[in-house]
């Protein structure tokens, strides 16, 4: 489905944020990305959405593919018609808009196709949201935002999706809520998703594959049931084992080998 | 009272031009956060097209003689007929106007659109993402190859131009005083407010106003939506060279064609600032305010107080409310 392989990012000409990350989307499956603050995850989405001209970065070298065709020249409007669709961090939804033309502001991504919107569908998964279609967004709680920028990429019919941090700032049971719709977009429609996070825990409890990235590169990858077991993802994302402060998880790593390396 | 009335009915005249003018500063703001200092020149080029289409072509000795001056028959008969000073008599000279009016509206809204377009196009597209300090900075530059080149184009005096609509005066009494208007001041209102009125509601009714508002708000979501968001900035620079066009030949009616017509521009930017950059009714409301002020002054204190005493009211309003009277906070950070 998604295919990045090596891209190296940078912006402004000058902050280096990608160097060199791969990875690859399988058709239908649940695959995510972890890494601390700065890792650089809301760039490779950003890098494979197409949204980084905008903010004056820059992909330097390698290569991004969508249903194996090169999409680095593809402008985000045109990408969203192709089916695939970004949920950004921070759920970005239009503060000042009603509930409904969040919605229809998401169906321009059928323009170019014959497909209609399907508003009906999105408040029968959010019943919640079809009480408030008339309020103004900016209003909603955190919870309601986030199923609302849910619902705006459900409306756009997509093969992939790239979530940001769909966990961000929300109660345990919003979230379980939330991956909940995330589970049945994927057994139910078949779409595929990349799923960005910082909560390991509810991120290992959906996908099927993970990557972890650090300072622009992916230092380890694996099935779900491999990274959970591994010793160095527990202790520093999962928060199992000796919980002291450490900066990242190449410390740890790190650290452990001198730990071998001493005895 | 009546002549109260006779200033605030004048006042709100000149406020419906002055917020046909704003609608276009207030749209390109919208959609692309760019202050267009040089509005006022878009609208000096609608002026000098409109002069360009209704005066300078009709008068070529290759024009047809019915495109300067219709006299079909019946029209002569009909002014035949007419005592003198008859309001008739207003309304056939302005059939007789017609083909070189409807030419004159035609070929501004065109050419003032294809302005709009390249400067959108070449001047502010290369700049979109990078930053929109300097995309205002590429509108202060524009001020002066715009004022440059309507100086090389126009050398010629630019003599007057028709019209919009019958000038015949109306009269009628109120509170004991005579009430004195021109009928084609009045039509310019309703053709200004119109104008105001379709742009608003289409923002806000319509799907493609979705896209602007959408855009507005945050402009890379928008586009990962499926909104071309190139084609709304560059919809928003036609739509502001249009309605400038319209804001300019009714100007060039009212106050003659001259190279000043760009300064109007920047009282009507201090009017958009005192509304809200970002908000339609609050800049009709500033706009009629300051319109209003305006004609309140001329009749009190006379006409050189009439430049300042509007003005001060919008440092006033700006001191109080840094982001105008309706603007979004956000607007600040500008
Ligand atoms: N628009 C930008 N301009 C300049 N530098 C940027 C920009 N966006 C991100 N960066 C830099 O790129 C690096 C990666 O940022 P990115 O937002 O991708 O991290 P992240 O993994 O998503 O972090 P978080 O978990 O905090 O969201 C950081 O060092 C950041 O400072
Ligand atoms: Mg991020």
């Amino acid at each position: 489905m998604l295919t990045i392989e090596n891209i190296e990012v940078t912006y402004h000409h000058t902050v280096q944020a990608l160097r060199g990350l791969s990875l690859e989307v399988p058709d239908g499956k649940i695959v995510t990305l972890l890494g601390t603050n700065g890792a650089g995850k809301t760039t490779t989405l950003k890098a494979a959405s197409n949204l980084l001209a905008l903010e004056n970065g820059e992909i330097g070298e390698g290569r991004i593919a969508f249903k194996g065709q090169s999409i680095m020249t593809v402008q985000p409007d045109k990408l969203v018609q192709q089916g695939l669709f970004h949920v950004r961090e921070g759920r970005r939804i239009f503060s000042e808009m009603t509930v409904e033309d969040n919605l229809v502001a998401a169906s321009y991504a059928l323009d170019e196709r014959k497909a209609k919107a399907d508003y009906e569908k999105i408040y029968d998964f959010f019943p919640r949201l079809k009480e408030r279609r008339k309020q103004i967004a900016g209003y909603l709680s955190g919870g309601e935002q986030q199923m609302l920028a849910f619902g705006r990429a459900m409306i756009a019919r997509p093969e992939l999706i790239l979530m940001d941090e769909p966990s961000l700032g929300l109660a345990p049971k919003v979230v379980e809520e939330i991956f909940d719709t995330i589970r049945r977009l994927n057994a139910e429609d078949g779409v595929s998703i990349l799923l960005v996070e910082q909560n390991a825990g509810v991120a290992f409890s959906v996908a099927d594959y993970g990557y972890i990235m650090e300072s622009g590169q992916i230092v380890m990858e694996g099935d779900v049931d491999t990274l959970r077991n591994d010793k160095d993802i527990q202790s520093f994302y999962l928060g199992v084992g000796e919980g002291d402060e450490r900066q990242s998880f190449r410390d740890v790593k790190h650290y452990k080998r001198r730990k071998r390396w001493l005895s | 009272m009546g002549q109260f009335v006779q200033f605030a009915i004048n006042g709100v005249m000149a406020g419906a031009i002055y917020a046909l003018i704003a609608v276009g500063i207030v749209s390109v703001y919208k959609a692309t956060k760019v202050v267009n200092f040089a509005h006022g020149y878009l609208i000096m080029f609608g002026a000098y097209f409109y002069f360009t289409f209704s005066v300078i072509i009709p008068n070529q000795p290759w024009a047809p003689e019915w495109l300067l001056s219709w006299q079909p028959d019946w029209l002569v008969a009909q002014k035949a007929d007419l005592p003198m000073f008859s309001p008739m008599g207003a309304v056939l000279d302005w059939v007789s106007n017609l083909p070189r009016i409807v030419l004159g509206l035609t070929g501004a809204l065109i050419a003032n659109a294809i302005v709009g377009r390249i400067i959108e196009r070449v001047l502010m597209r290369p700049l979109m993402g990078q930053s929109v300090f300097a995309m205002i900075m590429v509108t202060v530059g524009l001020i002066s190859i715009m004022s440059g080149t309507a100086s090389l184009i126009w050398t010629a005096d630019a003599a007057n131009v028709p019209f919009l609509s019958p000038s015949a005066p109306v009269k009628f009494e109120a509170f004991g005083t005579t009430i004195f208007l021109l009928g084609t001041d009045l039509v310019n209102m309703v053709l200004a407010l119109l104008m105001f009125a379709a742009i608003v509601a289409f923002v806000k009714f319509t799907k493609g106003g979705i896209a602007i508002r959408a855009t507005a708000e945050d402009q890379s979501t928008a586009y990962s939506m499926g909104i071309s968001v190139p084609k709304v900035f560059s919809r928003a620079w036609v739509l502001a060279s249009t309605t400038g066009a319209i804001a300019g030949a009714i100007l060039a009616t009212r106050n003659g064609i001259s190279p000043s017509l760009g300064l109007f521009g920047f009282s009507v930017l201090a009017i958009v600032l005192m509304g809200g950059l970002d908000s339609y009714v609050g800049v009709l409301i500033a706009a009629m305010t300051v319109g209003v002020l305006e004609a309140m002054t001329q009749w009190k204190l006379g006409g050189s107080w009439a430049e300042i005493v509007p003005y001060v009211a919008v440092l006033i309003v700006l001191i109080w409310r840094p982001h105008g009277l309706m603007g979004q906070k956000e607007v600040e950070r500008i």
